[in-house]
């Protein structure tokens, strides 16, 4: 109990129920800014929310108002459209395809960053710059030969082959991030180590790599859904529906065109739910990959 | 560490990454000019052909088309999103108790796919689907449209959906931006009693360049290559209206297995891409540097 709550309470002055103090009013004001500006955020991404209500209505239910109010839900629409696209094996694919990759790339990319960053040579420089040209080409400019070169190299329609090819895309990036990384990193630590007899690899794996990992997972998150999301690469390079990933498999499978929204929103959601669960967990990270070098 | 003896472990280092990048993307980057020269089908044999594809396809009004698309949807899209983005950021900017919240919900359709939002949106734009459906309910039947079937308004219909899925991403972007810019010199801006505009002209706009430059470079990687949106929502289509490049190039190889041509779309895209790319970066470059 403080002493305030022992004086007797006190009525409002007259002037003050009629206009309340400038502050307040500001405040109030403000309150209600705040709850327009959610709702019109809401309104923005209404054909998600649309998509997501809808997508548990029954189909007769749907047919009669599909903009409307649900009045009779069902888990069964998941269950043909997961079926129709193939869902669970085609997620499974897609889950170990993008592993692999990140494994890949991370590895990879780390390696090739670590002397970029440390030397100031010429070479250095023009091999760092050769990298970072991939990072404005487009995948269309290159999938011509790309697919008669993996024709060639027996790597069409195989797994394998998708992970080298996704690696390979995303190797500019890497070496961007990283890169840029290494350059903080104060070289007090490798030198410790080299005093202490480690070669550069154990050097590297064992002290600069793991220092290295804020931005292996800010790169990480950039890279899945880079690799979830693809459409291109596993249409092109995959032609066994049993082997390809969830984009390739719903776009073959699921027409938007003529499929009912019963059939096609279940498809939708399905398709994004992954990465909706993973934002939800890494939230801080996804939005960290993605405003990197936003601020100077 | 790379000094010296050292030189040997750095091209070690360099090795996986320089041998899977040469292979897979420089490689190919060049083979795809020569080819461009030849007429390859997907055979083992093909001729020289010199400049023929490039005249064939100069005279193509379909590649002309798809080269004109691309590049209005690329303004497009770029205007469109960054323009939002940045008015999206600049009204969340000083709204602390919404703005995590708020930016959250926003980037979710970014999160969703390009095939997925497509999903979503071919239901929405059918002719009985949600957005006529939407307009009769408001007594506004006169605007409902066939919006993918009619070639005037397909492309900026498709554009939308790219919009709508990226507003979020730029809007962040922004906002990391806005969180960058020192509160001082708001303050001062306050004690100057400037207004809204002259704060956003005088220093948040000037302040957001590095934020700008990250979401002009983004927007256009991503709309001059554009596939999976005009792929899924129409094909190409109504009469060719939604063709974009890459859209082309995929058509040529795969449906058509002109691989030649297909090189010769492709080394069109690359100077697209070049030309668009080196003008923007000199232009935000020098942005950047009046700072």
């Amino acid at each position: 109990m403080t002493d305030t709550d022992l004086q007797p309470p006190r009525a409002p002055a007259a002037d003050q129920l009629s206009t309340p103090p400038p502050a307040r009013r500001r405040r109030r004001r403000g309150r209600t800014l705040d709850a327009l500006l959610i709702l019109a955020v809401l309104a923005f991404i209404s054909p998600f929310l649309l998509t997501l209500v809808d997508s548990f209505r029954t189909a007769a239910d749907l047919d009669s108002d599909p903009l409307g109010w649900p009045r009779a839900l069902t888990l069964s629409n998941y269950a043909l459209s997961a079926k129709q696209i193939m869902f669970v094996s085609s997620a499974l694919n897609t889950l170990l395809l993008t592993l692999a990759s990140c494994v890949c790339i991370s590895v990879i990319g780390a390696l090739a960053a670590y002397p970029l960053g440390r030397l100031t040579t010429r070479w250095s420089a023009l091999v760092y710059r050769s990298f970072v040209l991939g990072l404005t080409i487009p995948i269309f400019v290159i999938i011509a030969p790309l697919y008669l070169l993996m024709r060639d190299l027996h790597l069409l329609d195989n797994r394998i082959g998708l992970v080298i090819i996704f690696t390979a895309l995303n190797l500019p990036v890497a070496v961007f991030f990283y890169t840029s990384f290494v350059r903080q990193i104060p070289t007090e630590l490798e030198d410790a180590a080299s005093i202490d007899g480690a070669g550069p690899f154990r050097t590297f794996f064992f002290v600069v790599f793991p220092l290295m990992r804020p931005i292996t997972g800010t790169l990480l998150t950039f890279v899945s859904l880079q690799v979830w999301n693809n459409l291109v690469v596993p249409l092109v390079f995959l032609t066994d529906p049993s082997k390809s990933t969830v984009m390739a498999n719903a776009y073959s499978f699921a027409d938007p065109h003529t499929l009912q929204p019963a059939q096609l929103f279940p498809a939708a959601l399905l398709g994004a739910a992954p990465l909706l669960v993973l934002f939800v967990i890494f939230q801080r990270q996804v939005i960290s990959g993605m405003t990197t070098g936003a601020v100077k | 560490m790379f000094t010296g003896r050292g030189r040997y472990a750095a091209i070690l280092f360099l090795l996986p990454a320089a041998a899977v990048y040469g292979l897979f993307i420089l490689y190919p980057l060049v083979r795809g000019v020569l080819l461009s020269f030849t007429d390859n089908s997907g055979g083992p044999t093909s001729n020289f052909v010199g400049l023929r594809q490039y005249q064939s396809l100069l005279h193509d009004p379909t590649t002309m088309g798809a080269l004109w698309h691309t590049v209005i949807y690329a303004v497009v899209v770029l205007i469109a999103q960054t323009g939002l983005g940045l008015l999206a950021a600049s009204v969340l900017a000083r709204r602390e108790r919404i703005r995590r919240t708020a930016s959250s919900i926003l980037l979710l359709p970014a999160l969703i796919s390009p095939v997925m939002a497509s999903f979503i949106w071919s239901y929405l734009y059918r002719p009985d689907g949600g957005i006529n459906t939407l307009l009769g309910n408001l007594g506004l039947g006169s605007l409902q449209q066939i919006w993918l079937g009619n070639p005037s308004i397909a492309l900026y219909a498709v554009a939308a959906v790219n919009i709508w899925m990226f507003v979020g991403y730029s809007c962040i972007i922004f906002l990391a931006g806005y969180a960058g810019i020192p509160r001082e010199l708001f303050e001062a801006a306050d004690l100057d009693g400037a207004g809204r505009w002259k704060r956003f002209t005088r220093i948040e706009w000037p302040m957001l360049a590095p934020a700008l430059t990250v979401n002009v470079t983004l927007s256009l990687i991503g709309s001059l290559g554009v596939f999976d949106f005009p792929l899924v929502l129409t094909n190409g289509g109504p009469v060719n209206s939604t063709n974009t490049l890459a859209l082309l190039i995929y058509q040529d190889i795969f449906n058509d297995s002109d691989f030649g041509m297909g090189a010769a779309t492709a080394v069109l895209l690359l100077l697209l891409v070049v030309v668009v790319s080196t003008g923007a970066s000199i232009l935000l470059r020098r942005r950047e540097r009046a700072l």
